[in-house]
């Protein structure tokens, strides 16, 4: 068992994600110089700090991690941001011991939804999740608009996203953050589903040439609607996660993730056109993702300059992955 | 071969190579001035590629063009149609969204100060449409709103606004009505009275009697003959057509003395317009060609029965019992078992850029399944039976299917659906583009399935694999089955006889049935 599973990880150890993983380095490198020049300390390589990171890239990496189903299959999945908002702002509504049910209730619907309007009406994923989207976003103002629903995270999902299950008194003291181990949870989850079910194995041959998969028999439409779904649900526990550690939902809080998730899954090597991609990929991407945006915030650069080296670096990396795709084949 | 004199066009010496496929080796041909030229062969045998090169779609390897008594080059469509080389496709080649008069114009459309002058343009599509007696249509309503008979004339009402000195027909009459046809006979005659010369490519024999002056038979890529109309009887032409000798590839076909039992019964299949009344039926252990024409309704007739199709009507019956097949994840299910080898492995059958294992392993991948998991170590030993007996080359399982040669992309296909251990196996045209020896070892296999017990059904467009392969062939024609050959009536001048819908010869012809 250890051993087939170290070599599939060996494996799965491909091109794109060893370039990505270089350029987390570079960051720290980087980040470290910044700040040993500027204040005289080594901050971006203190656990605490590495610590912070990751729990931040945990609810980026959720999200990713069902974008990369859809983008696997060949589609895009636009409603995230809204069914992230929708689920925390229901669940806090409902409040309770109902309130995690309900917030995953709601993924659950959005994606049966978009798979349904994908798989059966034909309409192209990324018309029907923007136009998801924008229902989505129509019925939270409608929710909040009549009558001030309750807004604060229970107990239970503050735990899940800010507790700390594993800690060790060691210096300080390192708290591993509970969403980290969500994370990581899920994770194990999608690698096993991906390598080793036939569910794995049908999302990429649908995602590669869906018309030979269906020929082969196989029921593509339910294998998009799971893509959909999986998606879906992982965007509504994100929202959790996120209502937890803010300790409330609020109507935007699901607008900055849509965009970096994308990047995240894309940088780490997934095509964008399906079919083709390691999770693993997915999760430095996730990391090299936090981590640049946090390099920017810290070197105080004016929001315009971010957005500019933020997208520069995401686009010169796919030249990077391109040139090396073409210089294979 | 008649003389120089006269002649518009003249090639000489043309080869065209695709690949490894000889597509025209050392063709002379020439077409005179007020004729119509009638270019007659199998699927295969050079036509196209020949009104290609004529057209200035492709480039032939070696040879001259004479255009007007002077050599010349068509580098590009473009080039063809600035010389008055006009052709007139079997797909059509008009925008649906646009109206009749932008069609008719809309290589050159008249413009005034650098706009489309759209009187000009609509008085111009007037006058076509009345030379093509279509004065009926609307020059300002949009091609997608007229039947697909209206369409073709007004293709032809475009070509003829080119001015063409050679006008190419390829199977340009096939969406015609009787009625268009006799009005474009009439337009064709006409035309040819003005001295234009045309190419016209038709399987349809009974036009072909009615159009042409001259004749020209095509077979293998090389132009075998040509003559004047009535100097050669059906007979003959089809002996022209086929003339090549039969090798011996296919390995021994089974002495029947009764009918094996039926495994599949298909009955009063139907489907669009584009199938009906499709009944027959596959016995265990039996291979069962389908023949015709390409586009007779062969491809839908196996997408009908694997369930690909929507509405289709009538139905199946497999080992005595109806079966309803709504989708291929039904037909591949153990209660009907059957299994589809599509037209184009590339798109159709294979997942590129998947792992050869991946790929052998798709369609019967839920039969090494513990609960939801993969078996690895029962799905490895499935793939590597597949591998031995099928002859798979390949560097590494985990290799892209892509990196394969075409003959062991093919075989890795088959793998797929013998893995899934059906009963009724379908093929369409498996062998197309495969090298002779990959497509000898298909053939056995195929035999060695149907003696084990497997019964097939064979679409081929080559003559010689369906009587080669089959212990009966079905000819289908528009959409129905017109013939079943059975033994010793398969040959190649039944097959081509019964696909043209000519009535059978001589003694060949005792024991066929419409």
């Amino acid at each position: 068992m250890s051993g087939m599973q170290k070599t599939s990880v060996l494996r799965s150890i491909d091109r794109p994600t060893l370039i990505a993983c270089g350029f987390i380095l570079v960051i720290l490198a980087a980040g470290t110089l910044y700040m040993l020049i500027t204040q005289g300390t080594a901050t971006f390589i203190e656990p605490t700090y590495l610590l912070q990171q990751l729990k931040i890239a945990a609810f980026l990496g959720i999200v990713a991690a069902g974008m990369m189903m859809v983008i696997l299959l060949g589609h895009i999945d636009l409603s995230v941001p809204w069914t992230l908002a929708a689920s925390a702002m229901l669940a806090t509504a409902v409040g309770g011991p109902w309130a995690i049910p309900i917030g995953l209730a709601v993924g659950l619907v959005v994606g049966l939804f978009n798979g349904v309007g994908v798989a059966y009406l034909r309409v192209p994923s990324m018309i029907f999740t923007l136009g998801v989207n924008a229902v989505l976003r129509g019925l939270m103002v409608m929710l909040t608009g009549g009558f001030a629903p309750q807004s604060s995270a229970t107990p239970i999902m503050k735990w899940f996203a800010a507790g700390q299950l594993i800690y060790l008194p060691v210096g300080d003291g390192f708290g591993l953050s509970n969403s980290v181990l969500v994370w990581a949870l899920i994770s194990a989850g999608i690698v096993f589903m991906l390598t080793r079910t036939s569910m794995g194995r049908y999302i990429y041959a649908t995602g590669n040439r869906e018309a030979a998969t269906y020929l082969s028999g196989i029921n593509t439409k339910f294998v998009l609607i799971f893509g959909f779904v999986m998606c879906s649900l992982c965007a509504s526990l994100a929202g959790l996660l996120v209502a937890g550690y803010t300790s409330k939902a609020f109507q935007a809080m699901g607008d900055t993730y849509l965009l970096p998730a994308i990047a995240a899954v894309v940088v780490g090597g997934t095509n964008i056109l399906g079919g083709q991609g390691k999770y693993t990929g997915t999760v430095v991407g996730t990391i090299l993702i936090v981590l640049l945006q946090s390099l920017l915030s810290v070197m105080q650069m004016p929001e315009a300059g971010r957005q500019i080296i933020y997208g520069l670096v995401i686009i010169a990396m796919l030249l990077v992955y391109g040139r090396s795709n073409a210089m294979r084949t | 071969m008649t003389d120089q004199q006269g002649h518009l066009l003249a090639l000489k010496g043309v080869s065209k190579r695709y690949g490894g496929v000889r597509a025209l080796s050392g063709v002379d041909f020439a077409c005179r001035n007020g004729s119509i030229h009638a270019v007659l062969g199998e699927n295969g045998a050079g036509k196209s590629t020949l009104i290609k090169i004529i057209s200035g779609v492709v480039q032939p390897d070696e040879g001259t063009i004479t255009l007007d008594g002077k050599q010349v080059t068509i580098p590009t469509p473009q080039a063809a149609n600035d010389a008055g080389i006009v052709c007139i496709f079997q797909e059509l080649s008009l925008m649906p969204d646009l109206s009749v008069a932008d069609n008719i114009s809309i290589t050159t459309p008249p413009r005034r100060f650098g706009m489309i002058n759209r009187k000009a343009q609509r008085a111009r599509a007037e006058e076509l449409l009345a030379r093509v007696g279509c004065d009926d249509i609307n020059p300002l309503t949009l091609v997608k709103n007229l039947p697909l008979s209206r369409r073709q004339m007004v293709e032809i009402a475009k070509a003829l606004g080119r001015n063409p000195k050679l006008l190419i027909l390829d199977e340009a009459t096939s969406a015609l009505t009787s009625a268009d046809v006799h009005k474009v006979y009439a337009i064709l005659h006409g035309l040819r009275d003005q001295g234009l010369s045309l190419l016209y490519i038709s399987h349809r024999m009974h036009e072909i009697e009615e159009l042409a002056d001259t004749c020209s038979v095509f077979r293998n890529g090389q132009h075998i003959d040509t003559f004047s109309k009535g100097d050669r009887n059906d007979e003959q032409i089809v002996q022209m057509m086929i003339g090549r000798e039969l090798q011996n590839v296919y390995p021994p076909k089974p002495i029947r003395n009764a009918p094996p039992p039926a495994t599949l019964e298909v009955r009063k299949i139907g489907w669009d317009t584009k199938l009906s009344d499709i009944s027959f039926t596959v016995g265990k252990g039996e291979v069962i060609g389908l023949g015709g024409l390409d586009g007779q309704g062969q491809r839908e007739l196996l997408l009908a029965l694997f369930g690909v199709l929507r509405g289709v009507s009538g139905n199946i019956v497999l080992a005595g019992k109806t079966e309803h097949v709504n989708s291929p994840a039904q037909a591949k299910s153990p209660a009907v078992g059957m299994a589809l080898i599509p037209e184009d492995r590339k798109t159709e059958g294979l997942m590129l850029p998947m792992g050869v294992g991946d790929n052998i392993s798709m369609a019967a991948l839920s039969s090494m399944t513990r609960g939801l998991v993969v078996d690895r170590a029962i799905e490895s030993k499935k793939i590597a039976e597949m591998v031995a007996k099928l002859k798979i080359k390949f560097g590494q399982l985990s290799d892209p299917v892509a990196t394969l040669s075409g003959g062991n992309q093919q075989k890795v296909v088959i793998a797929k659906w013998l893995l899934t251990g059906a009963r009724v196996i379908l093929l369409n045209d498996p062998t197309r583009g495969i090298d002779v020896g990959t497509k000898q070892e298909i053939y056995q296999l195929l035999r060695d399935l149907a003696d084990a017990g497997t019964s097939i059904v064979l679409y081929s467009t080559d003559y010689d694999e369906l009587i080669g392969c089959c212990d009966r062939v079905l000819i289908m024609y528009s959409g129905r089955i017109v013939r079943e050959l059975d033994g010793p009536e398969i040959t190649e001048a039944n097959i081509i006889a019964s696909s043209l819908n000519l009535a059978l010869t001589g003694q060949a012809a005792a024991g066929g049935h419409a």
